[in-house]
């Protein structure tokens, strides 16, 4: 077997059904899946979180969700579907369904776990000092949602573009199109080749969201990533002081608190 | 003004939290609750910003119902400080202090430049600023609490039990500093604690609540020493209240203060009259202890010298000048005038003199 060749041969990288294009197309189920799983379960997840109604509901809802056999539920759509819708979409539009339907419960329990996990002395606070409810949510509850939400929808990205791969068993394209194919044709190499294309762009985007980590969440919430920020503040204005008590502003000894 | 009119609080399940309060906590002035866990303090301070609502009664602030103002327009005039600070964790230091005034408008440069004033005041340095909360120890953080609820310039402030959470020497200088920056503020306080040393020490009026959600006694700690009302209050204040007492009385100018013979370190003592201890003082005349002249025949050491007794500051009070007194290996209490120059010293006998002589007076008048 000779994986390598494969990739090596040009054939492989021009024309209509080229690895760009095909990644282009995985891409593209997996992102419009993934837009609308965040349009359902963020609001949700908020509403959840803001007023905790309907916790039960959602862990329920989600996890009878996990537990539906994708494959299954996709087939099962197509053919409800099909025989009313001609084009293409009735094949695109119960990909994305099954997609969808596999993204959003991550989301969800990010959200509310992150909505409902803000430091409630920081809350308390919040309320305490004038700030509205919409004004707490929006200032103190979301930014501090942010690292939950994100591990959320990283979750449920690597979810939906390992599981688009179902999208060739019902025709369409995408990085699953050489797996069926190399199966049915009994070419093992081409199969091979699908899943190390699978694998790479999962690992591609656990990058980007690294990234998007970094640059969206407060390095106050993520302590473990202040290492580096100190070193990029020692870089460019000297070494930071290390944390030392404040001198005492009093001589009084303790004792004269609690005698 | 803070004014509380027979305020009551009754949960649906019928526990009452609290029971017909009535008092003021007046201007400029700081007001503690203190009281037994369960007594109702904390759900009477958390009345006056309309965290909670009172079932009966009426609390106004300055003369104004606080029902008839808006929750929220009501919290913003107040300032609030809480236990374990309650800071931002994803703003720095700096920005949980501007984060209110922001809020409310103001610019961004303008309410960091401010920020970083009242960091200042609050004693901590501006290095500390850029850092995120988790970077602070714990009473650095509650500094940083302080200043957030002093940003917008509040004219009252509510403190639950603000100095709690963190060990006792940093407590100590917590209050010491706060107890500082009150007398440059004066602003209008609210503090609730279950820590009667620290009610004594911080405030101007203490409040003592017993279990049940009702006042047992409202007065100054001198008099709260001097006169509890009843059994309770006795037994919350606690045992050596006759000498606790003492911190309150302010030492006066007749107390006599006996001259003592001086030497400084690397000098050679002069002849002592009566005992052998002698007075070390440093270049600008401060004392810094005692030394045995018998041990010291030719020039004084600095390890000869005895630091064991405290001194006492001359418009300290006279439980700094008893103290001083029992605590020196001579029996007599060094007492510096301001500047820390030596004063003289003065023995327990002449401060209980001093006592029974004020008592007679007290009598007679």
């Amino acid at each position: 077997m000779n994986i390598v060749g494969w990739f090596l041969d040009p054939a492989q990288w021009t024309g209509p059904d080229s690895i760009p294009v095909q990644v282009g197309y995985h891409l593209l189920y997996s992102g419009i899946a993934l837009l609308i799983a965040l349009a359902i379960a963020v609001p949700l997840g908020v509403y959840i979180g803001y007023t905790g109604r309907g916790e039960l509901f959602v862990s329920g809802v989600a996890n009878a969700l996990r537990a539906l056999p994708t494959f299954g539920l996709l087939v099962l759509v197509v053919m409800l579907v099909a025989p009313h819708i001609g084009s293409q979409l009735a094949f695109v539009g119960p990909t994305i369904v099954v997609l969808v339907l596999l993204a959003v419960p991550p989301i969800l329990a990010g959200t509310v776990a992150g909505i409902q996990g803000a430091d409630p002395g920081a809350v308390g606070a919040a309320r305490a000092t004038g700030y509205t409810r919409p004004q707490i949510l929006l200032h103190v509850q979301v930014p501090c949602a942010l690292p939950l939400f994100l591990s959320g929808v990283r979750n449920a990205t690597l979810q939906i573009v390992s599981t688009a791969t179902v999208a060739a068993y019902v025709s369409l394209k995408g990085l699953g199109r050489y797996i069926i194919d190399g199966r049915a044709s009994s070419d093992y190499e081409q199969m091979a080749a699908g899943a190390v294309l699978v694998a790479i762009v999962a690992l591609a985007l656990e990058l980007a969201f690294l990234a998007l980590g970094r640059a969206v969440v407060s390095p106050g919430l993520t302590r473990a990533s202040a290492p580096s920020l100190r070193r990029a503040r020692a870089g460019r204005q000297g070494p930071v002081p290390r944390i030392t008590p404040i001198p005492p502003s009093s001589t009084s000894s303790p004792r004269e608190a609690t005698p | 003004m803070i004014t509380f009119e027979h305020v009551s609080k009754v949960y649906p399940d019928g526990t009452h939290a609290v029971h017909d309060l009535t008092f003021d906590a007046p201007n400029g002035r700081l007001t503690v609750l203190v009281g037994p866990s369960g007594c109702g303090k904390t759900t009477s301070m958390r009345m006056i910003n309309r965290l909670i609502d009172p079932t009966e009664g009426v609390v106004s602030l300055d003369g104004q119902d606080t029902r008839s103002v808006d929750a929220i327009d009501l919290r913003r005039k107040i300032g609030y400080v809480i236990q374990s600070a309650g800071l931002f964790p994803h703003r720095t230091v700096v920005d949980n202090v501007a984060a209110l005034p922001r809020l409310l408008g103001a610019g961004k440069k303008e309410a960091r430049s401010r920020a970083l004033e009242l960091l200042a005041k609050v004693g901590l340095d501006e290095r500390y600023a850029r850092r995120y909360p988790y970077q602070l120890s714990g009473g650095q953080q509650q500094r940083v609490g302080v200043a957030r609820a002093l940003a917008t310039d509040p004219p009252f402030l509510l403190m639950d039990e603000p100095f709690s959470a963190v060990d006792p020497v940093v407590r100590t200088q917590l209050q010491d500093s706060f107890l500082q920056l009150q007398r440059d503020i004066g602003k209008t306080i609210v503090m609730v604690t279950h820590d009667i040393d620290e009610a004594l020490k911080l405030g101007d009026q203490v409040a003592v609540f017993r279990e049940g959600g009702t006042l047992a006694q409202v007065a100054t700690p001198a008099e709260l020493l001097a006169h509890p009302a009843d059994a309770f209050v006795a037994d919350f204040v606690g045992a050596s209240r006759g000498y606790r007492a003492l911190g309150f009385v302010e030492a006066t100018a007749t107390v006599e203060l006996a001259d003592e013979v001086t030497v400084r370190v690397g000098a050679r003592p002069a002849d002592v009259v009566g005992d052998a201890w002698c007075v070390v003082v440093d270049d600008a005349d401060a004392p810094l202890g005692w030394v045995d002249l018998r041990a010291a025949r030719d020039v004084v050491e600095e390890r000869q010298i005895d630091f064991s007794g405290t001194v006492a500051r001359a418009d300290g009070s006279l439980r700094d000048l008893l103290d001083a007194a029992l605590s020196s290996p001579t029996g007599r209490g060094l007492v510096a005038g301001p500047g820390g120059r030596l004063r003289g010293s003065v023995t327990a006998d002449e401060v209980l003199r001093h006592i029974a002589r004020e008592r007679e007076a007290g009598v007679a008048s």
